[in-house]
């Protein structure tokens, strides 16, 4: 089931287009602090190793998702769909990172993806209004619609 | 039945046709059952004798039809085989040497448009091919023998473009005695070539080896040099074509003796085009020292008296001999040749799309063009490599390769010579500089050619450094201008970050943007990539399929100069021949008037490409001009009292076709109208690529989209037909002198006609296929074949009697 939607959001076809130049991992800001794999290999491992391989990988979510490795690419290939497929694709096998886990735990508790009180203190300092309260239902109900909410738990 | 003569003298019961179906190895019998076909083919009326065999093309092949014409009187041959593009002139020449008229051939394409895109149905493809020998023995049975006529070549060419390939080509003419005009845009003739440094793999000095070709062309009696002369107009045919050349005024007179007086008066300033601006001219100049004619210029567009007031006569003043001529004006001229020779180069990539590399930003990014410049001792810095920021010599050099090479975002082909032009060039910098270090990023070397492995070593060797990963971005500092870059080494999995103090973009080449001006005139068609079309890609690489015309040079596709030199050499040779016999013969495929019907209306007239239809209203009759008809056959369908007839392609042989494939399950079928040159040259390409599409399809072929007829459409779903589809070539890419504007405007006149009538518009389609779109021919079939499914087969036969009725109506009324 998971192949079907994988190739349901990339043209697998894509793949093929794609002869390793390398414009798309020079251009990645993530490879050049984070030991990742890079788009270019991203692709290569897809096609030689089969996409099962990539989405069990940890370092899959070190990517993010500034899109300039499409913008670049000289075969117009959208590796942003790519990546943020096989992401989907690893969350329903379970591979979500610990630090999002607990993101999108926030997210559904505070509506807030990060804890703010401390910025509230600094916004008064500076004599700026508290940051406005966020309609925790609504985003509880895009979570629930999305399905995020079921693959974390929350 | 009514028994019926035709104009060979041979009676309907008196036809022997001989059938051949070829098993062409395991290309045709792997998938069709060829002895299947020939025993079907043997039942069908006038069919003397049916076999088939595993090579018809070849000698016994072919001694076996000479033998049969001869002992069994065969007067009607068929060949089901590959595509009539390919092998009608070999069968026609085995019919013609044992005494049949050629034109009593008829091929089925059984390969191409039947075994190779149906490979895993070997049932169906079986069925249609039996359709499509019966379509052609139909047609067979309707052929007439026709008579070529000859024309006179004129014995003088026309080379456009004076590049190297220009240059080679007009001079394998002259020097075979033919008179050439050697038309250049440009000031001066050399082209590239002149602006390149060294070639590869010799390393030769380019300019040393092109000068002396140069001047000779210069000084060639046989060649008449039109330089600053772009071609307005052409008109005529293979062997008679008229051109109208303008030639621009050159405000300096032959009498130049390029003593360069006038230049140090000249006040105007502007970049110089040669050295890629990298240096300035004056508006009074040469554009380089070697240039041919030696002869100065002003560009007007840049001299002060370009309002038509003389403001400044500075150079007039200074030159001694008086050569320099304000009034000078531009010319027309007319040139009269029997062959043109195409050589009109291509154009330069220009990166500046491509931000993030920063070409045009920042200074110390340049092009391979511009290096060249830059390293030509005769250029801006006078050889020493120096870097446009601050001048100094670069250190550490980078070449990036394949910008605008194979990409979605320029050009997706590859640009053949970049890789060893930078190989070339990293070696020109280690011979003068030694220390220098050069690194150079690339996706694959492509050193293919005679010497270009040994050479790609031997930089290796040198110590210039190849990084397999083309870098992402480059980065400047703008207090040094020395530059970053960030990529990723393949190889070995890092990531870089690399200073160097100049970087060159390795850029790719691309047609000429103005080439379409001239592709239109002379009916060229270009591939998917913009350059020129060859004939056929193996066997007729330097011919077009505008008769007479022939290709040199980059123009039909990225090469370097040795190719350049090779393909001008072949087409001046090819166009050598049809010079030397002095005449050549044009297919008997033309349209004739049959005066008895003529009205004298002139519809006809008005919609010929080619003016080829004379007469008046007041004179009472229009005729064809044989010499200058083309065979089209737009006028045929054109005119309403059925007085027109196309040879070779008439009324009746069309008809026997349109019945026969309709014969079985119509309501299935979709019948094809496809012109010879883009169409059906595109189905080819469909086969040859092995592009799988729904066998429901039967091909008629025509010499344009503009011969088909709407009766024929008409007969087409009175007989029951699912679908139709008239395909042509692309707007603007007729061969016919955009004949195909006609099929446009009939077809839609048809539509209109289905919607009042109430018939599924969608079973009527135009669909435009060029002679390099294959999957868009099979694309068009799929989607067709797909809107078929929605149709029932009693709608497709009410429709079908309806148009029946009204058609008989018609009959009983006229």
């Amino acid at each position: 089931m998971t192949t079907i939607k994988l190739w349901k959001f990339f043209e697998r076809e894509k793949l093929f287009e794609c002869y390793q130049c390398a414009r798309c991992t020079g251009s990645c800001p993530a490879m050049d602090v984070a030991p990742a794999f890079g788009p270019r290999e991203t692709i290569l491992r897809c096609l030689n190793l089969g996409h099962d391989k990539v989405v069990e990988d940890p370092r899959l979510w070190l990517c993010c998702t500034c899109h300039v490795c499409e913008d670049r690419c000289p075969q117009q290939i959208p590796i942003g769909d790519l990546l943020v497929a096989l992401r989907n694709s690893a969350a329903r096998r379970g591979n979500i990172p610990d630090r999002l886990r607990i993101a999108v735990e926030l997210l559904a508790k505070t509506g807030r993806s990060m804890i703010v009180h401390q910025l509230d203190e600094m916004r008064s300092h500076h004599g700026l209004d508290p940051l406005p309260p966020v309609p925790v239902d609504e985003i509880r109900e895009i979570l629930k619609k999305s399905g995020l909410n079921s693959l974390i738990e929350v | 039945m009514k028994e019926k003569t035709d104009p060979t003298g041979v009676r309907e019961n008196d036809l022997k046709i001989g059938v051949y179906v070829c098993h062409c190895g395991k290309n045709i019998g792997g998938t069709v059952r060829c002895e299947e076909v020939a025993q079907y083919a043997a039942t069908l009326p006038g069919v003397a004798l049916s076999k088939d065999s595993l090579y018809t093309c070849s000698e016994p092949g072919q001694e076996q039809i000479k033998s049969d014409i001869r002992e069994h009187g065969l007067n009607r041959v068929v060949v089901a085989s590959c595509t009539p593009r390919l092998h009608e002139p070999t069968f026609r020449s085995a019919c013609e040497s044992a005494g049949l008229n050629p034109y009593l051939l008829e091929m089925a394409n059984i390969r191409e448009h039947c075994s190779w895109v149906h490979l895993h149905d070997k049932d169906a493809a079986t069925e249609k091919a039996k359709d499509l020998v019966r379509m052609a023995v139909s047609r067979a049975a309707e052929l007439a023998p026709q008579f070529e006529l000859t024309v006179p070549v004129k014995r003088q060419a026309v080379v456009v473009g004076g590049g190297i390939a220009g240059i080679q080509a007009a001079l394998d003419m002259a020097d075979a005695g033919y008179k050439v005009y050697l038309i250049e845009r440009s000031a001066s003739i050399g082209g590239r070539m002149a602006q390149i440094d060294k070639t590869f793999p010799t390393m030769d000095c380019s300019i040393c080896i092109l000068a002396p070709k140069m001047s000779e062309v210069g000084r060639h009696p046989n060649i008449e040099l039109l330089t600053l002369s772009e071609i307005q107009e052409v008109s005529g045919h293979i062997g008679s074509f008229r051109l109208k050349v303008l030639k621009k005024a050159r405000y300096v007179t032959k009498e130049c003796t390029a003593c360069g007086d006038c230049v140090r008066e000249c006040p105007q300033l502007v970049p110089d085009e040669f050295n890629a601006g990298l240096s300035i001219r004056h508006a009074i100049h040469i554009p380089f020292a070697q240039a041919v004619p030696s002869t100065f210029l002003i560009d007007m567009d840049r001299c002060l008296n370009n309002q038509g007031i003389v403001a400044c006569d500075r150079c007039f003043q200074a030159c001694s001999h008086k050569c320099i001529d304000f009034a000078d004006r531009d010319q027309e001229i007319e040139i009269e040749a029997g062959t043109i020779v195409v050589a009109t180069g291509v154009d330069v990539y220009d990166p500046t799309a491509l931000t993030e590399l920063g070409y045009g930003r920042f200074p110390n990014v340049i092009t391979t063009l511009e290096f060249e410049r830059l390293i030509n001792a005769g250029g801006p810095s006078s050889g020493e490599l120096i870097r446009p920021s601050d001048r100094v010599r670069p250190r550490k050099v980078a070449f990036l390769q394949c910008i605008g090479s194979r990409s979605k975002r320029s050009s997706r082909y590859c640009s053949n010579v970049c890789c060893m032009n930078t190989i070339k060039d990293s070696l020109l910098i280690k011979e003068h500089w030694p220390d220098t270090e050069i690194y150079v990023f690339y996706i694959d070397i492509r050193a293919f050619g005679k010497g270009f492995e040994d050479l790609f070593q031997r930089a290796r060797r040198e110590g210039v450094t190849f990084i397999r990963g083309i870098p992402g971005e480059i980065l400047e500092d703008i207090r040094t201008g020395d530059l970053t870059l960030l990529g990723e080494n393949t190889l070995l999995g890092k990531h870089y970050r690399l200073d160097v103090d100049m970087v060159i973009l390795s850029v790719g080449i691309k047609p000429r943007a103005n080439a379409g001006a001239l592709q239109r005139m002379l009916n060229l068609p270009v591939d998917t990539d913009g350059f020129f079309l060859e004939a056929h890609p193996k066997l007729r690489p330097v011919d077009t399929t505008t008769g007479g015309v022939f290709l040199a040079g980059a123009a039909e596709g990225p090469k370097d100069i040795k190719d350049s030199v090779t393909q001008a050499s072949a087409a001046a040779s090819r166009a050598n021949i049809l010079m030397s016999r002095g005449e050549v013969k044009v297919p008997a495929i033309t349209a004739r008037i049959d005066p008895d019907k003529c009205t004298a209306c002139g519809l006809c007239a008005r919609v010929c490409p080619y003016h080829a239809i004379e007469g008046s209203k007041e004179r009472g009759y229009y005729r064809v001009v044989e010499a200058a008809c083309q065979g089209c056959g737009t006028c045929v369908p054109e005119c309403n009292f059925g007085a027109i007839e196309q040879t070779h392609f008439t009324e009746a042989q069309i008809v026997g076709q349109i019945d026969e494939a309709l014969q079985n399950d119509p309501h299935e079928k979709i019948l094809c109208f496809a012109c010879n040159w883009c169409s059906y040259a595109g189905a080819d390409f469909a086969g040859v690529s092995r592009i799988q599409y729904p066998h429901n399809v039967r091909i008629i072929r025509t010499m344009c989209s503009g011969r088909v007829s709407p009766k024929w459409i008409e007969r087409a779903l009175v007989k029951g037909a699912g679908g139709v589809l008239v395909s042509g070539c692309h707007p603007s890419d007729c061969h016919y002198n955009n004949a195909n504007q006609n099929t446009v405007r009939r077809v839609e006149r048809f539509w209109k006609r289905m919607e009042k009538l109430g018939i599924n518009k969608d079973r009527l389609r135009l669909a435009w296929v060029s002679a390099a779109e294959g999957a868009q021919f099979a694309r068009v079939i799929q989607e067709m074949s797909e809107g078929l499914k929605t149709l029932t087969t009693q709608q497709i036969r009410e429709d079908s009697d309806m148009l029946s009725k009204r058609l008989a109506k018609k009959s009983e009324t006229s």
